[in-house]
C-alpha cells in the first residue's frame, strides 16, 4: 500500500492524546465517603469487567478514529497490476510504425533495430508480440515466448504506404487488456510524426494497467519536397490536349526552385521549374498532348533530392476512349429537344457522350446494344427496346402531348392521368418544389428553382422512386425499374416549350447525370489514396467475377473474393488494374496520403505526456512509476472512519450515562 | 425541620413540648406536675425545691415531689466518632444524635432528673457529671452542641469512665451507630448493668446505611479508617443488607440477653418514636 500524501501520517502522533486521557491520567471513579466499611466486601463483578471493557473499547475507538483520519489525509492506495503477472512475468508488445513516412532515409532500419533491442531484453517467462501499424494495426505474431518467431516477424516487416495513426495503435492496446493475465509493456517504435497525432489527446490513452514506452527513431524534423495533388480528367474522348494541374509543396524546407516533370507512360512529356516558398506550395500546369487510346499511366514528379523520394512522384491514370453514343428518339413535334439535349451534353468537357438523334419512325426496329442510353422525347417505342432495357439498358422518357394522348408511359406502362397547363402571362407557372438530392440523376444538378413549368403531365408513381416533384407535389422525375434496367420518366418536354429548363444552367448537369446514370457510368476519381476502397461491382453486376492486379502485376483477390467481394482496399501506391466481368475495366492510380510527407516530429514533451510518466519511463495516467495500477482506498477509509465515529459516540454516551447518577449519589454522601 | 431550627435548646424544647402535648392528649400516659409527697432534703438537692413553708413550721428541710418526678440520674453517652458524621439526607447521624440527646436531656431535666453527658469517640472528649442544679441543662446542651466528629470509636473508654465516676445508679443512654462487634459492645456495658444501672442503647443509622442505593460500582472510603474499597450495586443490594440486618439483630439480641434496652433509630424518621421508647422504659421502671 502506498500514500499519495505521506506527510499527513504525522497526524498519527495524535493517538497520544486519548492514550493520556484514558490510561496515563489514571481515570478513576470519584470515591464515595461512607460511615463504615465494616460490612463491605470487594467484589469483582461482571459489571466492573463490563465497565472496564467499555472503557477500553472507548479508548480503542478513539485511537482508531485518529489513525483513520491520518490515513485518510495521506490518501492511501493499493498497487495492482504487477500482481496479475505472477513472478513479474509480462507481455512485451512491440508495435513498429510501417507507414509511408518510415521510408524516409534509414528510419525503418533503425526502427527494426530498436525492435530487436527491445525483444532482446525479454526475460525468461515473458512473452512477446510484434505488430505493425499505419492506419490500421496488423498482428504479425500472437503472444509467444519464442524469441525466434518474434525476430523473424520483425525481419520480414517491410515499410508500407499507409498513413500512421497513433490513435489506432492506442485503441488496439486498450482493447488488448491483459492477455493471459499478463501485464502489458507496450513499445511503440515510430518516427513520431506530428501529423499522426489525433486531435483529441485522450485517444492516445492506454489501459491503466499497461505501461507504454514510445521510441522515436527521429530526433528532428527533416525537409521534404513532394507533389501534393494532381488534377487531371479521368477520361478523354477527343484527340485534344488535356490540362494537368499539379500542386507541389515543401515541408520544413527553405524556399527554392524545383523542377517538375510530367511523365506519361514512362516518357517525360514536359519539365517546368517552379519556385516554392518556405514550407509552402506552388501550382504547375501541364498540357498533355494527344494521349493514346486506352489506359495511360501518368506521373507528375518533383526532381529534388530529399530523404523521402517516394512522395516526389504522384501517379494518375488517364483513359482515352471513344465517346459513348446516346440514342435520342424524338417525335417530329419535339424535334427542338434534340438541339437542346445535344448542346447540354456537348457543353460538358469530356462528358464522354455523343447524341445520335433519330425520328420515332426509324427507331422502332433498331438495335440498341451499341448505345449507352436512349432518350425518348415524347416518342412511343416498345418491343425490342423493352428487351434491351430489361437486360440492363437505361431509357429516359420525356412526356409530351403525344404520349399523353396514348395515356401511358412507354416501356413501364405507367398511366398518364392528366395534363396541366399554366399561362405564360403573369406568373402562372409551376416550379420545382422538392428534389431528392440522393438520386444520381439530380444529385449535382444544381438549383432548379428558377425553372418554370407551363405544362406538365401527372404520371402514375406506383412502384417508382420520385427523384423530383413540382411545387404542387406532382411528380416531375420518376425512376422505374424494368428488369435489370432503368427508366427515367420526365413529366414534361425537353423542347423549351412546356418549360424553360433547357435554357437554365441546371439542364446541363441534369442531362449529363441522367445519361451517366442510365448508362451505368459511375463517376470515379482519377486517383485514389492508399487505404481507400474501390467498389468492385454494381447491383447489376452482382454475379460477375472481378479481377484486380496489384502494382506488381499480381492478382490481389482470391477466387472467392473475386466472386463475392463488393469492395477492395487499396493498400499500396502505384497502379491497380481492375477488370470487371462486363468488360468495363479500369486503371486505378493510388498515391500515399500526402500528410505523411510532412516530416515534422512530435515534441519530446508531448511524447512524454503520452507515455504518462515523463522521460519515457512512466506509465499511463493513473499508474505508479513501476506500471502498477493505483487503486485508491480513500473511500474505504472514509467509510471506516464514519462507522468508528458512530460507535465511539454510542460507547461514550453509555459510558457517561452512569456519571450523572453517580455524582448525585456522591453529593448526598458528602452532605 | 429540626435541622432548620437553630439553637439546640429550642429544638429540644420544640420536640419535647410537642411530644408532651401529644402525650396529654393520649389517655394512656399520665404526665403531670401534681404534688405527690415530701422527701427529706439530702445534700446536693436543688434548694429551689425545698418547701420553705414546711421548714418554717418544722425547721426541717423537705423537698416537694411531684407525680412523674423520678429524681433519676441520667447520663447521656454521645458517640461523636467520625462515622457519626455520615448522612445521606439533610440530617447527619451526629445531628440526629444531638437532637435526640438534647430532647432527652430536656425532658429529663423537666422531670427533675440529674442529667449528665459524656461525649466520646476513641476517648472521652467531654464529660459533664449528672446534676440537677441550676444551669445544668445549659451545660448539657453546650456539650451536645460542641460535639464534633472525631476519630474512631472505642466503647471501652467511656464506659470505663462511667464505671469510675458514676457513684449513683442511674440510667445510661448510649446513642451511637455501634459499628463494633455486638459482643464487645455489650461486654463493656455489662459491668454497669451489674452495678444496677439501666442502659438504653439507641442505635442510630442512616437509611443509606440500612439500604444503600448505588447505581454503579463505586469506590467507598471509610470515614473513620480512610480505607477504600470498591463495591458493586449487586453486593450492596444483597449481601450487605443481610450483614447489616444481622448486625442489628445480633446487637439487639445480645443487649436483650444482657438486660439492656435496645432501640434502632432511622435518621429519616421523626424523633417522637425515640422519645416514646425512652419514656416507655422510664415508665416501666417507675
Amino acid at each position: 500500500m502506498g500514500f499519495l500524501s505521506p506527510w499527513f501520517l504525522a497526524g498519527l502522533a495524535g493517538v497520544a492524546l486519548p492514550l493520556y486521557v484514558h490510561l496515563l491520567k489514571q481515570h478513576r471513579s470519584e470515591p464515595v465517603r461512607f460511615s463504615s466499611t465494616m460490612f463491605l466486601e470487594r467484589r469483582t463483578q461482571s459489571s466492573i469487567k463490563h465497565r472496564r471493557l467499555m472503557y477500553l473499547a472507548l479508548l480503542a475507538m478513539r485511537l482508531l478514529i485518529i489513525i483513520l483520519l491520518s490515513l485518510l489525509f495521506a490518501n492511501p492506495f493499493l498497487r495492482r497490476g504487477q500482481a496479475a503477472g505472477a513472478e513479474g512475468r509480462k507481455l512485451v508488445v512491440v508495435a513498429i510504425d510501417n507507414s509511408f513516412s518510415m521510408r524516409a532515409g534509414d528510419r525503418f532500419e533503425r526502427a527494426k533495430r530498436r525492435a530487436g533491442e527491445v525483444l532482446a531484453s525479454l526475460k525468461p517467462g515473458d512473452k512477446g508480440q510484434v505488430m505493425a501499424f499505419a492506419s490500421s494495426v496488423q498482428m504479425l505474431t500472437q503472444p509467444t515466448s519464442d524469441p525466434g518467431e518474434l525476430r523473424r516477424a520483425v525481419a520480414a516487416l517491410q515499410p508500407g504506404d499507409g498513413r500512421s495513426a497513433y490513435a489506432e495503435i492506442a485503441r488496439i492496446l486498450r482493447a488488448m487488456g491483459q492477455p493471459e493475465g499478463l501485464p502489458v509493456e507496450a513499445h511503440v517504435i515510430t518516427d513520431a510524426q506530428r501529423t499522426s497525432m489525433p486531435a483529441p489527446f485522450s485517444e492516445l490513452a492506454v489501459a491503466p494497467a499497461q505501461r507504454l514506452k514510445v521510441h522515436s527513431v527521429v530526433d528532428k524534423a527533416e525537409a521534404n519536397w513532394f507533389v501534393e495533388a494532381v488534377s487531371v480528367p479521368r477520361s478523354v474522348f477527343q484527340p485534344k490536349k488535356v490540362r494537368v494541374q499539379a500542386t507541389v509543396a515543401a515541408a520544413g524546407a527553405e524556399p527554392g526552385e524545383v523542377a517538375v516533370e510530367l511523365v506519361l507512360n514512362g516518357r517525360t512529356i514536359e519539365t517546368r521549374r517552379v519556385n516554392i516558398p518556405a514550407s509552402g506550395r506552388a501550382m504547375v500546369e501541364f498540357f498533355l498532348p494527344d494521349a493514346s487510346y486506352g489506359f495511360n499511366r501518368g506521373e507528375v514528379r518533383v526532381v529534388k533530392g530529399d530523404t523521402l523520394p517516394q512522395d516526389d512522384r504522384f501517379p494518375f491514370a488517364l483513359e482515352r476512349k471513344e465517346a459513348s453514343k446516346v440514342l435520342f428518339v424524338y417525335e417530329p413535334r419535339s424535334a427542338r429537344s434534340v438541339s437542346y439535349f445535344r448542346a447540354a451534353l456537348e457543353a460538358v468537357e469530356d462528358a464522354g457522350f455523343t447524341v445520335e438523334p433519330v425520328g420515332v419512325e426509324q427507331a422502332s426496329n433498331m438495335g440498341y446494344d451499341k448505345y449507352a442510353a436512349v432518350v425518348l422525347s415524347d416518342a412511343f417505342i416498345e418491343g425490342p427496346l423493352a428487351d434491351w432495357v430489361k437486360s440492363g439498358g437505361g431509357v429516359m422518357v420525356a412526356v409530351g402531348p403525344s404520349l399523353a394522348a396514348r395515356g401511358r408511359v412507354p416501356l413501364t406502362g405507367a398511366a398518364i392521368r392528366e395534363g396541366r397547363y399554366a399561362s405564360r402571362e403573369g406568373e402562372r407557372f409551376l416550379a420545382v418544389g422538392q428534389v431528392d438530392a440522393t438520386h444520381p440523376a439530380v444529385a449535382r444538378a444544381g438549383n432548379f428553382e428558377p425553372v418554370k413549368f407551363y405544362r406538365t403531365y401527372d404520371v402514375d408513381t406506383d412502384n417508382s422512386r420520385v427523384a423530383a416533384r413540382l411545387s404542387d407535389g406532382a411528380p416531375l422525375l420518376v425512376e422505374q425499374r424494368l428488369g435489370a434496367g432503368r427508366v427515367l420518366v420526365f413529366s414534361s418536354t425537353l423542347d423549351n416549350i412546356s418549360n424553360d429548363l433547357p435554357v437554365h444552367s441546371s439542364f446541363v448537369p441534369f442531362a449529363e447525370q441522367s445519361v451517366e446514370y442510365l448508362a451505368g457510368v459511375e463517376a470515379s476519381p482519377s486517383q485514389y489514396v492508399v487505404d481507400s476502397f474501390v467498389e468492385l461491382r454494381a447491383a447489376r453486376d452482382a454475379r460477375a467475377a472481378v479481377d484486380i492486379l496489384d502494382p506488381d502485376g499480381r492478382r490481389a483477390l482470391t477466387l472467392k473474393e473475386a466472386a463475392d467481394a463488393q469492395a477492395f482496399r487499396l493498400t499500396r501506391e502505384g497502379y491497380y488494374e481492375l477488370r470487371r466481368g462486363n468488360g468495363r475495366n479500369e486503371l486505378i492510380a493510388v498515391h500515399a496520403d500526402r500528410r505523411e510527407s510532412d516530416l515534422d516530429v512530435v515534441s519530446a514533451e508531448t511524447l512524454a505526456l503520452w507515455q504518462g510518466g515523463g522521460g519515457g519511463s512512466g506509465g499511463a495516467p493513473g499508474t505508479a512509476d513501476d506500471g502498477a495500477q493505483r487503486y485508491s482506498l480513500w473511500w474505504y477509509f472514509a467509510l471506516a472512519l464514519l462507522i468508528a465515529s458512530v460507535v465511539e459516540s454510542l460507547f461514550s454516551s453509555r459510558y457517561l450515562e452512569a456519571a450523572p447518577e453517580q455524582s448525585a449519589t456522591r453529593r448526598k454522601a458528602a452532605a | 425541620m429540626l435541622a432548620s431550627i437553630s439553637g439546640l435548646e429550642l429544638v429540644a424544647k420544640t420536640v419535647v413540648d410537642g411530644f408532651i402535648a401529644g402525650l396529654h392528649r393520649s389517655p394512656n400516659f399520665g404526665f403531670s406536675q401534681e404534688f405527690a409527697e415530701y422527701r427529706a432534703y439530702s445534700e446536693g438537692d436543688d434548694l429551689r425545691h425545698v418547701d420553705w413553708n414546711v421548714y418554717a413550721r418544722t425547721e426541717r428541710a423537705y423537698l416537694k415531689r411531684y407525680r412523674g418526678e423520678t429524681n433519676t440520674q441520667l447520663t447521656l453517652l454521645l458517640d461523636a466518632s467520625a462515622s457519626m458524621a455520615y448522612g445521606s439526607g439533610a440530617v447527619s447521624k451526629l445531628d440526629f444524635t444531638r437532637y435526640l440527646a438534647a430532647s432527652i436531656g430536656y425532658l429529663s431535666h423537666q422531670q427533675r432528673d440529674a442529667v449528665g453527658i459524656l461525649v466520646f469517640d476513641d476517648a472521652v472528649r467531654q464529660y459533664v457529671p449528672p446534676s440537677s442544679r441550676h444551669g445544668q441543662l445549659m451545660r448539657i446542651l453546650h456539650a451536645i452542641e460542641s460535639a464534633r466528629p472525631g476519630a474512631r470509636t472505642d466503647f471501652a473508654k467511656p464506659f470505663f469512665h462511667c464505671m469510675n465516676f458514676l457513684r449513683r445508679r442511674g440510667i445510661l443512654v448510649v446513642i451511637s451507630d455501634f459499628y463494633e462487634d455486638p459482643e464487645k459492645v455489650v461486654q463493656v456495658m455489662e459491668p454497669l448493668r451489674a452495678h444496677g444501672d439501666e442502659l438504653i442503647l439507641f442505635h442510630v443509622l442512616d437509611p443509606q446505611e440500612l439500604r444503600p442505593v448505588f447505581q454503579d460500582t463505586a469506590v467507598v472510603v471509610d470515614m473513620e479508617t480512610e480505607a477504600e474499597i470498591e463495591v458493586t450495586p449487586e453486593y450492596l443490594n444483597t449481601e450487605y443488607r443481610q450483614k447489616i440486618d444481622a448486625h442489628v439483630e445480633a446487637l439487639r439480641e445480645r443487649a436483650r440477653r444482657a438486660g439492656i434496652d435496645y432501640f434502632q433509630l432511622d435518621t429519616s424518621k421523626p424523633l417522637d418514636s425515640a422519645l416514646r421508647d425512652y419514656l416507655l422504659v422510664r415508665q416501666g421502671r417507675a
